[in-house]
């Protein structure tokens, strides 16, 4: 399973995360993942395994914690229609 | 910490007032709008301002003024900032359209089109926006109409045209449009025009209670000061100038929202200095960022609104300390006293 923005969303990295935001819906999303999310990250080729790998491998976190983060993460943001989750 | 509160590498969105120059002459206009500006931007200086947000990510840009169809290199730029990926919304009084517009329209999902009209008929529409431009109007949402274009009217609420709202709203949807209603607020020519067309507390009760019960409505900012906590869900929760979006006047001049366009409120020349710099480094905008209106402060509603809108405050008062005089919290207390409201929304 890789994560992909939806259709006209857009991503920006901040200094607390990353900014998303919906064309349609004039809506935005604020998500405080620190320097754990790329926007690359949603570009639809990073499965949540990848991610997971990335994000321990530069901020050194163990991968157990990154775990138990980043499925919550991705859930909220397909509540909020801002990324779908695809088959590889 | 509330969300906006979280600082932002650039805005959202920005208003973008790309000219003085109208062909109306409205007596609420924000901007006093009629002829040009000496010295506005011209289209390099523009398409650089563009390279400048799209370098920064920013999501949005939404045009007004001023007629923005007036200006002759007005759609190369937006052609240009599509490029780019930028969304643009474009605020126009729908009687100077062209085909070339149109055409840039129709079928692009990167525009939406906001026709300003101001009654559903034209005995109340051109009081405010001029004679005969009910029907110059119209013409324009005709030919808006059935072309995939997100088009929407846009009425600034006002004592005249309070009780049409409904009829508005029927309006809009018969050219597939949306409604979205705007705060009168006395800035430009609107200071002038302040008492006679601003709401009294019933008829803003009255409001809030419509907006709160038809989710379909749009509505611009500042409307969460003065809506029940149901409607303020539905988008920004509190005044977002220099924290989410600000304002490009047509010379360059960056404000914190095209309702504070005073000299002592100006961040920076875009002529002078990078937007960049006068987001990140405006004394004015680190101002505005940690603004908290002395007199909002005992409220019980202060964490819901931080005061409301500055810009209503200021031109009422002259004192940025002042609140917003048409909160609810402020509406709630002179409801009583209100005269009663002749006709319903």
């Amino acid at each position: 399973m890789v994560c992909r923005l939806a259709e006209n969303v857009q991503v920006r990295k901040e200094s607390w995360g990353l900014l998303f935001y919906s064309q349609h819906r004039h809506k935005v999303c604020f998500v405080k993942s620190g320097d754990w999310l790329n926007p690359e990250h949603f570009d639809g080729t990073w499965t949540l395994d990848d991610i997971t790998d990335d994000i321990a491998r530069r901020t050194g976190t163990p991968a157990e914690i990154i775990e138990r983060s980043i499925p919550k993460l991705t859930e909220r943001l397909t509540a909020n229609r801002m990324i779908v989750n695809e088959l590889c | 910490m509330n969300y906006a509160d979280w600082p932002l590498s650039a805005p959202v969105n920005i208003t973008w007032e790309i000219t003085h120059q109208c062909n109306l002459n409205c007596i609420h206009c924000l901007s006093s709008s009629s002829t040009a500006s000496p010295g506005e931007l011209n289209l390099d200086e523009c398409l650089s301002t563009v390279d400048q947000l799209a370098a920064l990510k920013i999501f949005e840009i939404n045009f007004g003024g001023g007629e923005p169809l007036l200006i002759k290199h007005f759609i190369p730029l937006l052609r240009y900032i599509h490029e780019k990926g930028i969304v643009t919304c474009i605020s126009t009084n729908g009687t100077a359209l062209t085909d070339e517009a149109i055409a840039c329209f129709t079928d692009n999902p990167l525009v939406n089109v906001q026709v300003s009209l101001d009654g559903a008929t034209p005995e109340v529409n051109d009081r405010i926006r001029g004679q005969g431009t009910f029907h110059r109007i119209i013409r324009g949402m005709e030919l808006l109409a059935g072309k995939n274009i997100s088009l929407s009217i846009n009425t600034v609420v006002t004592s005249l045209n309070f009780t049409q709202l409904s009829q508005l709203k029927k309006l809009a949807g018969s050219y597939g449009a949306r409604l979205r209603v705007s705060r009168f607020r006395p800035s430009g020519r609107a200071r002038e025009s302040w008492e006679m067309l601003r709401l009294n507390a019933a008829q803003l009760r009255d409001l809030s209670d419509w907006l709160g019960d038809d989710p379909s409505i749009l509505t611009g900012d500042s409307f969460f000061s003065i809506s029940q906590d149901g409607r303020r869900q539905l988008g920004l929760d509190m005044c977002g100038a220099c924290k989410m979006t600000c304002c490009i006047d047509p010379c360059g001049l960056v404000y914190p929202c095209a309702f504070m366009q005073e000299k002592e409120f100006c961040g920076g020349n875009l002529r002078e200095t990078a937007f960049k710099d006068i987001w990140d480094n405006s004394e004015v905008f680190n101002y505005f960022r940690h603004l908290e209106p002395a007199a909002c402060r005992e409220c019980p509603r202060f964490s819901k609104c931080r005061g409301g809108c500055p810009a209503v405050a200021y031109f009422v008062s002259r004192d940025l300390n002042s609140a917003d005089p048409e909160c609810l919290a402020n509406w709630s207390q002179n409801v009583l006293s209100a005269p009663s409201v002749e006709g319903q929304i």
